[in-house]
């Protein structure tokens, strides 16, 4: 199978205002499959937001190539065909809505594509019946709470049918039956829609719910693996400027005082699963 | 200083069919060096109630006092108390507008009157404040700095103004794990010394449960539960109502008194939490 993305010796440097540069990333490779739930980690300044908006052709390499599905992004007749692969959905909600109501809002990416009315009709109610706001369609988004507009986001890219949603700390803004309500909703977007994710996020509890964690220092990946094998290294998260999700904090601390775990336990029931 | 908020009711758009209530008839009162949290769902105040508290909103009803004195009131007195209040918003992008990180933080202290020397001082000691190198940071303009760098230039530039009392909305939001335990332990110390009052909001309740010694729980612009720390984060059926998760020491302990463990579970923190297990476990080995 080919890869969904492909990205070799990917280096980006930003301009600075006395004329230097930065540069943000330096060196990348990296292969992402179809169907793949990857968390991106690490610390302010890292450069995961800046790789991942390499995944649909918003930022364009300095040096080196990435391929989304095949077509390489730098290449400009590839621009639009990257776009409708992978979406995007950012951190606040507030910025990213546009129209006066839900539906309309989230046909205003298919609208611009110039496809026609009764199939933006389709793919709009498909996208509110997929995160669950069909009975809000017509209300407008400012009168819905943080979790329901990142919703509309999220349904937003979905019009685009994306093979790929690349997620940029989604859940930051959000209180926690929100967090819970977009968590859940990328969950089932990855296993029952097969849709690749790559979630963004500051908090390590939250890259435990993906199966590869790619935690990012200085430009560079510094680690790459499954989460259980990942979020157990705590000298090494430390070091990048990350810790332990919370339940591997307590399980670590709970065998310093000579209580016998094995290792993974990410959650409060995987906790509890080995201490009972 | 002394904040009394007195009756406070608050609606946005009145008399209009978008009329909404935020808050309904809100009285608290927070003492100088009470480290307090406030929690509750999206839309249950918290950020409303927290503008009143800076003498930025004009309530609908209700009055908030600094010391006194009425806070959105448009006198000198009313001003001067306003100044002794800091309050860092949630979204940081929304308040920055200096050429650069230098000029905006010391935007606040400049408009005090202060002299260059002292001006520079605060700043230097705003940025290290929150983790960023002054030297390195000081020139650079602010619209080139990440999600995370702006908001700590948002907070270093209301920490230079040296309030007495100093509000965070969500200060820690999109903060790497490393920078969100290094501004929470800048801060409390800071706090220590200088018996600042320091009020938060947070939906991270372990975040919290590190720094406040109280909290007000607000739902639908009422307070529901106003308490100590210990016994507020460790109530799950009044976090649940109001929309909130336990912090996860208290889950786990929670869980395991179902299971039929014998633990308190009000240890709102990770080592009290081992200890309590560890104590729990070495019991239950005693016995067959």
């Amino acid at each position: 199978m080919q890869p969904f993305i492909q990205i070799q010796q990917l280096k980006h440097a930003y301009p600075l205002e006395s004329g230097g540069q930065i540069m943000a990333l330096r060196d990348v490779d990296l292969t992402i499959e179809p169907g793949e739930f990857v968390a991106l980690v690490g610390p302010n300044g890292s450069g995961k937001s800046t790789l991942a908006r390499h995944f649909n052709g918003l930022l364009l390499p300095t040096a080196g190539q990435v391929w989304v599905d095949g077509l390489l992004t730098s290449d400009p007749k590839h621009l639009w065909a990257v776009r409708q692969r992978v979406g995007m959905v950012f951190q606040n909600p507030d910025n990213q809505l546009v129209a006066s109501t839900v539906e309309e809002d989230v046909a205003f990416g298919p609208e611009n594509q110039a496809i026609p009315p009764d199939e933006i009709r389709r793919r709009v109610d498909e996208a509110l019946r997929v995160v669950g706001l069909t009975d809000y369609r017509t209300h407008p988004p400012q009168m819905l709470s943080g979790g329901q507009k990142q919703l509309v986001a999220i349904a937003g890219a979905l019009a685009a049918r994306p093979s790929c949603i690349v997620f940029d700390e989604p859940t930051s803004m959000l209180d926690p039956p929100g967090r819970r309500q977009i968590l859940e909703t990328i969950e089932q977007l990855n296993t029952r829609g097969g849709i690749t994710i790559v979630l963004i996020t500051q908090s390590m509890g939250e890259a435990a719910i993906a199966r590869r964690v790619l935690a990012m220092h200085a430009g560079r990946i510094a680690m790459d693996g499954p989460p259980e094998e990942i979020l157990e290294q705590e000298e090494r998260l430390r070091a990048l400027g990350l810790g332990l999700p919370p339940a591997v904090e307590i399980a670590h601390r709970l065998r310093d005082k000579g209580i016998p775990l094995p290792p993974g336990l990410l959650t409060v029931k995987a906790l509890v699963r080995a201490l009972c | 200083m002394l904040i009394r908020v007195e009756n406070l009711v608050h609606i946005y758009a009145p008399g209009t069919p978008l009329a909404r209530a935020a808050l309904r008839g809100v009285s608290l009162e927070i003492g100088p060096g009470e480290r307090v949290g406030i929690v509750g769902r999206t839309g249950s105040g918290k950020s409303t109630l927290v503008q009143h508290l800076a003498g930025l909103l004009e309530p609908t009803a209700g009055r908030i006092r600094l010391d006194g004195i009425v806070a959105h009131a448009r006198t000198a007195a009313a001003r001067a108390q306003r100044r002794r209040v800091g309050l860092a918003f949630q979204y940081p992008e929304d308040q920055i507008f200096e050429q650069t990180v230098f000029r905006e933080v010391a935007f606040g202290p400049r408009n005090l009157g202060l002299e260059d020397t002292e001006i520079a001082t605060r700043v230097h000691w705003a940025l290290e404040m929150v983790g960023l190198n002054p030297a390195e940071m000081q020139e650079r303009v602010p619209f080139s700095l990440s999600g995370g760098e702006m908001r700590r230039v948002a907070l270093a530039s209301i920490l230079a103004m040296r309030p007495e009392v100093l509000i965070l909305d969500e200060p820690t939001a999109g903060l790497d794990p490393q920078g969100r335990r290094d501004l929470l332990a800048r801060i409390r110390a800071w706090q220590q010394e200088t018996n600042l009052t320091l009020i938060l909001i947070s939906h991270n309740l372990d975040e919290l449960a590190r720094v406040v010694e109280r909290v007000v729980v607000l739902g639908k612009g009422e307070v529901i539960a106003d308490g100590p720390a210990r016994q507020a984060l460790s109530d799950s059926e009044l976090l649940h109502a109001a929309g909130l998760d336990v912090p996860l020491p208290v889950a786990l302990l929670h869980a395991l008194q179902e299971a039929g463990w014998k633990v308190r579970t009000d240890r709102l923190l990770p080592e009290e939490a081992v200890a309590e297990i560890a104590q729990a476990r070495g019991f239950s080995e005693k016995r067959p």
